[in-house]
């Protein structure tokens, strides 16, 4: 499963980051292993989508997010 | 090219103490210190506003990731202590991805600071803190301003700063940089601080130190141990060690990652992360009653799925109207009365003091209708300005780009590149600076030249007068037509340089949506302030020397072989008169058949809101053709056809800009070739759709059929083949992808 699977309202947690593009920055920017994020929303247009990461709002574009594995968070 | 200059982070230090040079090092004997102090944080953490507070200058402020483009210096005195602060761009991390970061990196790669006060987001505690341990492997003496207490104590949040002061081993100092609380203890620490002065390098798991020093025997330093782990190659490269000394990281980088058992860039950021989980774990105490945030509650209508477009769409159109529409006007002709006044009393006193002719001609001609032609322009830009400003300090900016970037990426832009583009509207110098704020040097480059293409602000005078005078009821679809030929353009430009020259751009989007704040009245004053002051002196200093070349060259030449100065009605004459007749054949093609439009295009290159004005002069219209484009008509009716003034505007339009955008798009795009190459691309393109539009416009209605049907054709043809090439060059990387042989992800699957 990779965070594009991820719909808006869900939580999950990142277990690998797969993609080169960004690569290094995506992780900087706190989407180590083991993070839970909530997708918050996608843009009008579907593309790009808005994370909660690390108590703040990170956007991205899905052409990343599939590139990010993530398994499903407990549901608490 | 961008780099490091002399060999930073290498001072000949031991092991353990790589900077080393901290607080003990400034204090002379007798007590007298100067220190250079460096404010850095994240983008968006209130650097600047601290920076303000600080040393009470007016710098603008953003709710924008990346409004401090450019460094900036100021002065505190601390007792017998002098601090140099100097306000950096904001940056994630020390692993840049663009330029404006790669200008803070490489000040704290090259220890150019004694402190660092290092202003960290209290309410987005995780991410700031990524940054400040970076900044503490570095080594360097170090304050962390601890800002935003007051949304902290609003969402009754509860943070134990002697804990993170005692976990992190540098002094915490909590202020509100925007209410200026805690600035008066952040200044005591500073100054003290530069007696004492200590610093604290963090330790990592067992592991991770472990690796650390197989790199550190080779760079002998620290940081760039801890660089070149984190960052590999790039940092490698910039590492400014002897090539053998490069190899031998390269060498070992490689191994490590053989051996890691994680991805080996992930090594350092995990085990960073646990240990600012661990101590915000500790400090932080969440006030646990879960409410929606006012962000939120904003976001959920700005942001929305169905009305999030049109909102944004009418914010924009709202922005325009009120600047070029009714208010702007109205602004703008008041504006105009009251300039011509007081031109009016200079002129009458240099007409008094009975100097030689030439003299009152400069002044009227040259220097009053220079400014004449940039103040007329400045109510609506100041306006334009004013919104934009409102809207980026409240943080929407940052929405238009999350908005916009689906549209923007199918011709190879970013949503960040929304921002420089809509500035490009108002003005293109203003435009150009804002493209440092994307991240690669291709996608900078692209946005730069395209930037254009856009139509400004001074060139809607040109279609206002020229479309009312030829197309009178339909003239506001005709000025919409340009706008939209400019767009489109623009856009068909980025994907030919995308698929061309700037194969490498990458138009990434990684964006962090800043909270919604309250624009306050003083932050957007200075701002608006800014951006005017901005464009008056830069385009001002440079129309104004134009202004006085047009002049010369227009109201001096030779008539039955005396060369003089020319009275208003033998312009024929006059030296731009002789250049305007030379070049009429070049311009016959695209529809010109007068040497006077040629003329009035010359002058546009000094400035887009002179072509209406010297029209003007050349058909020997007396009063202000700038301030009352009816006065044109008339002529303009009798020396154009419509098709023949529409070629005229679209050339206007496409053509190189103005010297000012000149000089500001030779800043950004740095190398001589490429400004060369923006400037031939962007003449040729306004010859040629000019003279698409006046050859096809020309043609019996029969013709036009067929040269339409012909573009048509060909334009299946292209695409086609296009598609013909796309099927080839796919790669099964990545499912419904369409970037083919351009895509990074492609030697994955190939491996």
């Amino acid at each position: 499963m990779t965070l594009q699977d991820i719909r808006p309202g869900e939580r999950c947690v990142i277990t690998e980051i797969r993609c080169d593009n960004l690569r290094k920055r995506i992780i900087d920017m706190g989407l180590t292993t083991g993070t839970l994020v909530a997708v918050k929303r996608l843009a009008p247009l579907g593309d790009p989508m808005e994370i909660i990461v690390r108590g703040y709002l990170l956007t991205l574009r899905r052409t990343e997010a599939r590139r990010i594995e993530v398994s499903a968070a407990a549901v608490r | 090219m961008r780099g490091f200059h002399g060999a930073p982070g290498r001072r000949g230090h031991g092991a353990g103490h790589g900077a080393g040079s901290g607080g003990r090092r400034f204090a002379d004997a007798d007590g007298k210190a100067e220190i250079q102090v460096a404010l850095v944080g994240n983008p968006n953490s209130g650097k600047t506003t601290l920076f303000n507070g600080l040393t009470g200058s007016n710098q603008y402020v953003g709710n924008w990731p990346g409004v401090t483009v450019e460094k900036k210096g100021g002065k505190i005195n601390i007792g017998d202590i002098d601090a140099e602060v100097t306000d950096l761009p904001g940056l994630y991390s020390l692993s840049t991805i663009s330029l404006e970061e790669e200008i803070t990196a490489d000040h704290v790669a090259g220890r150019k600071m004694n402190l660092i006060v290092d202003i960290v987001d209290a309410s987005n505690l995780e991410r700031n803190l990524f940054l400040t341990f970076q900044l503490l492997d570095a080594g360097i003496p170090m304050i962390v301003a601890l800002n935003c207490m007051d949304i902290l104590e609003k969402n009754m949040d509860r943070l134990d700063v002697a804990l993170l002061e005692q976990r992190l081993g540098v002094p915490v100092v909590p202020i509100t940089a925007s209410k200026k609380t805690g600035l008066d203890e952040l200044v005591r620490r500073i100054g003290a601080f530069a007696r004492i002065g200590s610093d604290h390098r963090p330790r990592y798991s067992d592991a991770v130190e472990a690796t650390i020093s197989r790199f550190q025997a080779v760079t002998d330093d620290r940081f760039l141990a801890v660089r070149c782990l984190e960052d590999g190659p790039k940092a490698i490269a910039r590492s400014g060690l002897p090539g053998a000394a490069k190899d031998k990281l390269t060498a070992l980088y490689e191994a490590e990652k053989e051996s890691s058992p994680i991805a080996l860039d992930m090594v350092l950021p995990n085990d960073r992360y646990e240990r600012i989980l661990a101590i915000v774990d500790d400090a932080m105490k969440k006030n646990d009653v879960a409410k929606t945030s006012p962000t939120d509650r904003i976001d959920r209508v700005l942001t929305h799925r169905v009305f999030g477009i049109p909102l944004f769409l009418a914010i924009m159109f709202a922005v325009f109207w009120i600047a070029f529409g009714p208010i702007g006007s109205f602004v703008t002709d008041g504006f105009v009365r009251l300039v011509d006044l007081l031109f009016g009393l200079v002129a009458k006193g240099v007409e008094a003091l009975e100097a030689a002719p030439w003299v009152a001609s400069l002044v009227n001609n040259a220097v009053f209708g220079g400014l004449a032609a940039v103040l007329g322009f400045l109510p609506q830009l100041a306006i334009l300005f004013l919104f934009l400003s409102i809207l980026e300090d409240t943080g929407y900016m940052a929405r238009a780009a999350f908005i916009m970037d689906r549209v923007l990426r199918k011709f190879g832009l970013s949503g960040k590149s929304f921002i420089p583009m809509l500035l490009g509207f108002g003005c293109s110098v203003p435009a150009m600076a804002a493209t440092r704020t994307l991240d690669k040097a291709e996608d900078r480059k692209i946005t730069t030249m395209i930037i254009p293409f856009v139509s400004c602000g001074a060139k809607a005078p040109i279609y206002g007068v020229i479309a009312g005078a030829l197309f009178a009821s339909s003239a506001y679809y005709v000025v919409f037509s340009m706008y939209l030929l400019g767009i489109v353009v623009a856009l068909f430009s980025a994907v030919l340089f995308k698929k061309t020259i700037l194969r490498r751009a990458s138009a990434n989007y990684l964006m962090e949506l800043p909270d919604y704040r309250r624009p306050t009245l003083k932050n957007t004053a200075i701002h608006t302030w800014e951006r005017v002051k901005g464009f008056v002196v830069k385009a001002g200093t440079v129309l104004f020397g134009a202004f006085i070349v047009i002049w010369f060259l227009s109201y001096f030449g030779s008539v039955d072989g005396t060369f003089r100065l020319l009275g208003a009605d033998e312009l024929e004459y006059s030296l731009m008169g002789i250049i305007g007749k030379a070049l009429l054949p070049l311009f016959r093609p695209i529809g010109f058949t007068d040497w006077r439009p040629t003329v009035a295009i010359l002058t546009g290159f000094v400035a887009k809101e002179s072509v209406v004005g010297t029209l003007g002069i050349l058909y020997g219209i007396s009063g202000n053709a700038i301030e009352n484009g009816t006065l044109l008509y008339p002529v303009l009716r009798s020396a154009f056809t419509p098709v023949q003034a529409y070629a005229f505007m679209a050339f206007a339009l496409l053509s190189a800009p103005c010297v000012a955008a000149l000089a500001a798009m030779k800043k950004e795009l740095g190398a001589v070739k490429w400004f060369a190459f923006a400037v031939a691309y962007e003449t040729v393109v306004a010859y040629l759709v000019a003279l698409a539009i006046f050859q096809i416009g020309s043609l019996s209605a029969g013709g036009r059929a067929t040269a339409i049907f012909l573009v048509f054709a060909v334009l299946v043809v292209l695409l086609t083949i296009r598609r013909a090439f796309r099927r080839r060059g796919s790669c099964a990387s990545c499912y419904g992808c369409s970037s083919g042989s351009a895509c990074e992800h492609r030697g994955n699957s190939e491996k």
